[in-house]
């Protein structure tokens, strides 16, 4: 099953282009992964709360958990903060380093420090999939799962670790931009899941995105998830059959008649034409990226909530690997 | 007499489609552009999206960050549609404001400069209204149609200006233009040895000096930043003003409809006027008065039992959707201030990236 690999795994990148779906899936593998068992933090990058949304809970300040889901936690990552909770680790003189923290000219440092907020929001994830628990000395979480920004911004961050082991060739900075980038980039260990929509930008941009990961960040894309795919059902000569019949007359009609066998064709032809864009895209998108792939079905219902995150999140396990797909590295167990 | 989102772009002179990422803000502006040119009005789209199969469509080719481009068509009046791109955008402010072509050179070179045009928070945003002011200024236009920048959230629009703004701010640039920045941290007798080595230790973790940079820059540019709290002023008075209307582009699913009304919440705070809502990619219920019995007898008697099944499944399926998507959108509707029009755009059966795609979109925009 392709997505044995996938789980081997404990830190999990979700990137895609804006509104594909990336907070849906992410949750969806967060809450697979937790229902299994596995210590599981979601993480947001500069959220605007919509996972906290989806759960049901409030927004925490950055750098702070929620508990949403049985061994599931929530957190928002931000640069700034990350930055504030770094130098509180490392600097011992704390009562210096508030007045710095509220000094005008260190906000101003931060914010025209190019950079700066991406190496430390990326620091911070790492540094939650490497802690360890003081009380039991485990790790803190067997799964770190990121719900990432857009995908321009997702680079920029996800290429800031290189850009910094790159500049420094010793000290501090190298030492631990060189931990981070030896995590980003071991397959074993991490993975960049993929999120499009089989549409023409979306899926652009994931084949777009698909290369400069493997080219430029030297990252390990792991699987791709297809989301809101209309699965064959109505036909087009459905609707054919029924525009047909509808011109060649017979019997008179009243007018509650017409709309509704209207609606029905429309219903039909608005169907019918997702399904050929989603099953054009889909074949594109195969054939551009060579990893595993989940098909999410588009879903039907009035609705979108936990339940259809959950429900979505059952799918994401029985689907099995489509035929054509790289062998997955690991044999399952099922 | 014009109605509904018809009055409402025939009325202002200043149109800005607004909105969170992917609900079909610059199919939208592109719509309302086309149906201001088809009213006779020289209208201009400022759009920053890179839909290159909208240019395509509208038959303009490939037009790059920061051109314009006329697109030809049988129209009363004339339709023009603008590329921003911030970079570019950036890069004439600073060629226009240089002082001398090594200035120039220096500061399109300077890395805090770099960071600043492509990649700051707020500098696209920002470029956008510059634009939409230079555009107003110049009267060539009378109906400007701003598509805005895909930002995550629908109120970056809005507030990035402001903190670019409050970045940029006098006070602030005046200590970069003091001789002991320009030599770093180390000179700095202004603060205590701890805070000194400390932003040493991060400027360190950044690569580069940023404080060195920063005052190069700001030293070099002088004068352009002057009054740049003013200009941004200026900017949110245009988006005050009368003569600008807000059109809202929304899709009635759960999470755009509560950004979306958290936008129109903070719109009225800032006093800005939202004159329409446009629902995009919605489902409507089927209205018609016949038992469900009925309708399904009726169309097994026009079609094969398979394809009758197929035909109801599926009418069935869409009727789910069209129920969620009516009781969000009445409840969006109910709290709207009574003054704001709303507009229906149905899900069609394409994505509409083209040509096609505004023609579709037409007769709902402007029925």
């Amino acid at each position: 099953m392709s997505l044995d690999s996938l789980f081997s795994r404990r830190l999990l990148f979700v990137v895609g282009k804006g509104g594909v779906g990336k907070t849906t899936v992410a949750s969806a593998l967060a809450l697979e992964v937790a229902r299994r068992g596995a210590r599981t933090l979601l993480v947001e990058v500069d959220g605007v709360g919509r996972a906290a949304q989806l759960f049901g809970v409030p927004l925490r300040p950055a750098g702070e958990l929620a508990p949403v889901a049985p061994s599931l936690f929530l957190m928002n990552v931000e640069g700034s903060a990350a930055l504030a909770e770094y130098l509180m680790m490392t600097v011992p003189v704390k009562r210096v380093l508030q007045g710095v923290l509220n000094s005008r000219i260190y906000q101003y440092f931060v914010a025209a420090a190019p950079g700066l907020k991406e190496l430390m929001t990326i620091g911070k994830i790492w540094f939650e999939a490497d802690r360890s628990d003081e009380a039991t000395g485990r790790r803190a979480w067997d799964f770190v799962i990121v719900d990432s920004p857009a995908t321009g911004h997702s680079l920029q961050y996800l290429s800031m670790p290189q850009a910094a082991f790159d500049t420094f060739t010793t000290g501090l900075v190298h030492r631990e931009a060189s931990r981070i980038v030896e995590l980003l980039q071991d397959p074993d260990r991490t993975g960049i899941v993929l999120v499009a929509t089989a549409e023409e930008m979306p899926v652009n941009e994931t084949l777009e995105m698909n290369r400069r990961l493997r080219r430029d960040l030297r990252l390990p894309p792991a699987l791709l998830v297809v989301n809101r795919v209309h699965q064959p059902s109505v036909r087009a000569s459905d609707a054919d059959a029924l525009a047909g019949a509808l011109t060649r007359g017979g019997a008179p009609r009243s007018e509650a008649e017409r709309v509704f066998l209207g609606d029905v064709l429309r219903a039909a032809r608005e169907e019918s034409g997702w399904i050929a864009i989603n099953s054009r895209y889909l074949e594109k998108l195969r054939a551009g990226v060579s990893l595993p792939t989940v098909v999410l079905p588009f879903l039907f219902s009035e609705e979108f909530g936990l339940a259809q995150i959950r429900q979505l999140s059952g799918l994401l396990v029985a689907t099995p690997a489509p035929g054509g797909n790289r062998k997955p590295r690991r044999k399952g167990a099922s | 007499m014009s109605r509904g989102l018809a009055r409402v772009v025939d009325e202002h002179r200043v149109i800005v489609s607004a909105g969170s990422g992917g609900v079909g803000k610059t199919t939208t502006a592109a719509t309302i552009g086309l149906y201001g040119a088809q009213r006779g009005r020289r209208a201009v789209v400022l759009t920053i999206d890179p839909a290159r199969r909208l240019a395509d469509a509208l038959g303009i080719g490939e037009i790059r960050g920061g051109e314009e481009s006329r697109v030809e068509g049988d129209f009363a009046g004339s339709l023009t549609v603008m590329m921003l791109d911030q970079k570019s955008a950036w890069d004439a402010l600073v060629r226009r404001h240089a002082p001398s072509a090594e200035v120039r050179d220096r500061v399109l070179g300077n890395r805090f400069y770099q960071h600043l045009s492509e990649t700051f928070a707020g500098s696209q945003e920002y470029m956008a209204l510059e634009q939409l002011c230079e555009l107003h200024a110049g009267g060539r236009f009378d109906l400007i149609v701003v598509d805005t920048p895909p930002t995550r959230h629908a109120l970056d629009f809005l507030e990035a200006p402001r903190r670019l703004a409050d970045f940029l701010d006098r006070q602030v640039i005046k200590w970069f233009v003091k001789p002991y920045f320009a030599a770093g941290w180390s000179a700095m007798q202004v603060m205590n040895r701890t805070a000194r080595f400390l932003l040493q230790r991060l400027e360190d973790a950044t690569g580069i000096s940023v404080l060195v940079e920063v005052s190069d820059f700001f030293n070099s540019m002088s004068g352009l930043f002057d009054g740049f709290q003013e200009r941004v002023q200026r900017t949110y008075q245009l988006l005050q003003a009368k003569e600008t209307a807000f059109v809202l582009v929304a899709s009635p699913e759960e999470q755009v409809l509560s950004e979306a009304e958290y936008f129109c919440r903070k719109m009225g705070e800032l006093r800005m006027p939202l004159r329409a809502v446009v629902f995009n990619r919605a489902h409507f219920e089927c209205g018609a008065e016949l038992t469900r019995a009925d309708g399904e007898r009726l169309v097994r008697g026009l079609v094969e039992a398979a394809e009758a099944e197929r035909l109801l499944a599926n009418f069935e399926r869409y009727e789910v959707l069209a129920g969620g998507d009516a009781v969000r959108m009445e409840d969006f509707r109910s709290r709207l201030p009574r003054r704001v029009v709303t507009a229906e755009v149905p899900n069609f059966d394409s994505d509409l990236h083209d040509i096609d795609g505004l023609r579709r979109m037409h007769p709902f925009l402007f029925p």
